[in-house]
């Protein structure tokens, strides 16, 4: 399953992580993620999906083992510096969009940018054309507070696409949405994938499975 | 800092609206509350001060008799001195009239020696060195002289025009009315008559008059006498520094009051919005930039409450009557607010900083 001999974007080897002393989560667990590719992480509750997704996503440790970046050990790195990869190299969505309700549509899609130091301007033209793609049909003024969940995610996804990243990392983007966006936003990861980032979805929905390239099942 | 974190910080404060007012209020009522007590004090304490010093807490004038032997090269030795800011020698005055007015009002005149002749308002160069006399508005009024034009004629058969107003200083106030001729290239054998020395702090005031009465070396000692103001230096010192307790203590105890009130704010804050700083971590905001933020978020506000506060606190006191404490109390206290503020936040920005993402942002 892991293929070790492609060219990954991002990879797992042997990877141990628990939040309680001597009950890990993952123990030993290893996967590559190739780029241009779509793969779908499943399996029952309480397996350790989100939370791989977290280490696959430099926002935690594993207690052993090494999470690689495009070949490169991520360990040793400083918390500064993972934070800067989570900025330029990454591409976020998470379970419930987790927008800042008291800004704008337009700031929460255009957020990433200040992190990354992106010119506004430019960041804002971006954020309005990925909207306009995304059939967000709300003024980008109004507050989050103010859409849809189903177009709360897309406004999600719009920010993690903003600076096009070679990794999007997406746990259960599709969990509270009805048919016809869920295959907007699937449709949107793949085409992601397509264009040459490595994607990696986090899913119970086995449509969802099914649309990726691969699943690996945890 | 830059601008684009300026303008992040201000969006920051202005997202949650009551928070940053309930912040500005806070500093706000601590600029009214020091400067409405302390500021009230410093600024009657600076106005009792004045009142001492215009009597002269920092002067010391020696009188000479002409036989005494005291002659201008004393300027000389005195220059050498530490902690003198004005030193000047006069001459014995003589009576004057208007030129043009032979039985008018007669003023005394006297022979000026220093080279700092700002204070007075004269001007440091002359076309006719030593030539020309200058003269108080009270002493023009004397002679008769209201456009600060003329002549006068001395008893002792000289003559001299007057061109310019004098400004008399409250420490010469006893010159009054003061005709003065500056004599810039005394050769240092004039007789002096009355030397008046002004030391830099009225805490000088008694070094400065040893070291003065030390180089005086006159012919005859009997014929000098010295007074200083080292009474009123003390009394002044006193007075400043019972003020000055009193004012510092109050500073202190408001300043850490609403340190305090700013920080349980901030830190009710950050545990509101942990989420947000998970948020914000996970997609690469750094911890720094994370402390940052709420740094300059906290000193937008404060500076608004400082800007608000002491403008509102300087109105109440000119309607009040009261006096004002001055620019340098009013921005020390704009600085120490600013500070104490940040301070303040400091821990809670650091708390906010160090969020873990994964448990601001699972949904269980």
């Amino acid at each position: 399953m892991t293929g070790m001999d492609e060219s990954y974007a991002l990879e797992a080897r042997d990877v141990t992580f628990g939040y309680v002393p001597g009950s890990p989560v993952l123990d030993r667990w290893s996967a590559g993620f190739p780029t241009g590719s779509m793969t779908a992480l499943t399996g029952p509750s309480g397996r350790g999906k989100s939370t791989l997704l977290y280490l696959l996503g430099l926002m935690l440790h594993p207690g052993d083992g090494e999470v690689l970046l495009d070949g490169r050990p991520t360990r040793p790195l400083s918390d500064a510096k993972r934070a800067h990869l989570r900025a330029e190299r990454f591409g976020f969505v998470f379970q419930d969009a987790a927008l800042d309700a008291t800004r704008t549509v337009l700031d929460n899609v255009i957020e990433t940018s200040f992190y990354r130091a992106d010119r506004r301007k430019e960041a804002i033209n971006r954020a309005l054309e990925l909207l306009d793609l995304f059939g967000v049909d709300v003024p980008p003024r109004r507050k989050p507070g103010q859409v849809s969940g189903g177009q709360a995610q897309r406004i999600a996804l719009c920010r993690a696409l903003l600076n096009e990243p070679g990794v999007l990392l997406a746990d259960e983007p599709t969990g509270n949405l009805d048919p016809v966006t869920t295959d907007l936003v699937v449709s949107a990861l793949r085409d992601h994938a397509r264009s040459g980032a490595a994607v990696i979805v986090v899913t119970h929905t086995p449509h969802v499975a099914e649309a990726c390239d691969r699943e690996i099942r945890l | 800092m830059n601008a684009g974190i300026i303008r992040e910080a201000a969006a920051s404060a202005r997202s949650q609206p009551v928070a940053s007012v309930v912040t500005v209020l806070m500093i706000v009522g601590m600029i009214l509350a020091v400067m409405l007590t302390t500021g009230r004090t410093v600024g009657a304490e600076q106005q009792v001060l004045g009142s001492i010093d215009s009597v002269g807490t920092r002067s010391i004038t020696v009188r000479a008799d002409s036989t005494a032997g005291i002659t201008t090269d004393v300027l000389d030795r005195i220059a050498h001195i530490e902690g003198i800011e004005w030193a000047a020698a006069f001459s014995a005055a003589v009576d004057a009239t208007n030129a043009a007015l032979s039985d008018g009002t007669r003023v005394p005149v006297r022979y000026l020696y220093t080279t700092q002749l700002d204070p007075l308002g004269i001007s440091g160069t002359s076309a006719l060195p030593g030539e020309l006399a200058w003269a108080s508005p009270m002493a023009q009024d004397r002679l008769g002289l209201p456009e600060t034009a003329g002549g006068i004629a001395l008893t002792n058969g000289a003559s001299y025009a007057v061109t310019g107003s004098l400004d008399v200083p409250d420490f010469l106030a006893r010159f009054e009315p003061a005709v003065f001729i500056p004599q810039p290239d005394a050769a240092g054998t004039e007789p002096v008559n009355i030397l008046v020395v002004i030391a830099e702090t009225p805490e000088l005031v008694a070094p400065v008059s040893e070291a003065v009465s030390s180089v005086l070396a006159p012919e005859d000692s009997s014929k000098v006498t010295i007074d200083t103001s080292e009474t009123l230096a003390q009394l002044r010192g006193l007075i400043q520094d019972q003020l000055g307790s009193f004012s510092r203590g109050l500073v202190l105890a408001l300043l850490g009051l609403t340190g305090g009130l700013v920080a349980i704010l901030l830190y009710g804050l950050v545990m509101m919005r942990r989420k947000d700083f998970g948020r914000r971590r996970a997609l690469g905001a750094t911890r720094s930039l994370i402390v940052t933020l709420l740094l300059a978020q906290t000193a937008i506000l404060a500076v608004i409450g400082i800007t608000i506060g002491t403008a509102a606190s300087t109105i109440i006191l000119r309607i009040s009557g009261d006096p004002l404490p001055g620019l340098a109390f009013m921005g020390a206290l704009g600085i120490l607010t600013l500070a104490t503020a940040m301070i303040a936040a400091a821990i809670p920005a650091i708390i906010a900083s160090r969020r873990e993402p994964i448990r601001e942002l699972r949904v269980p």
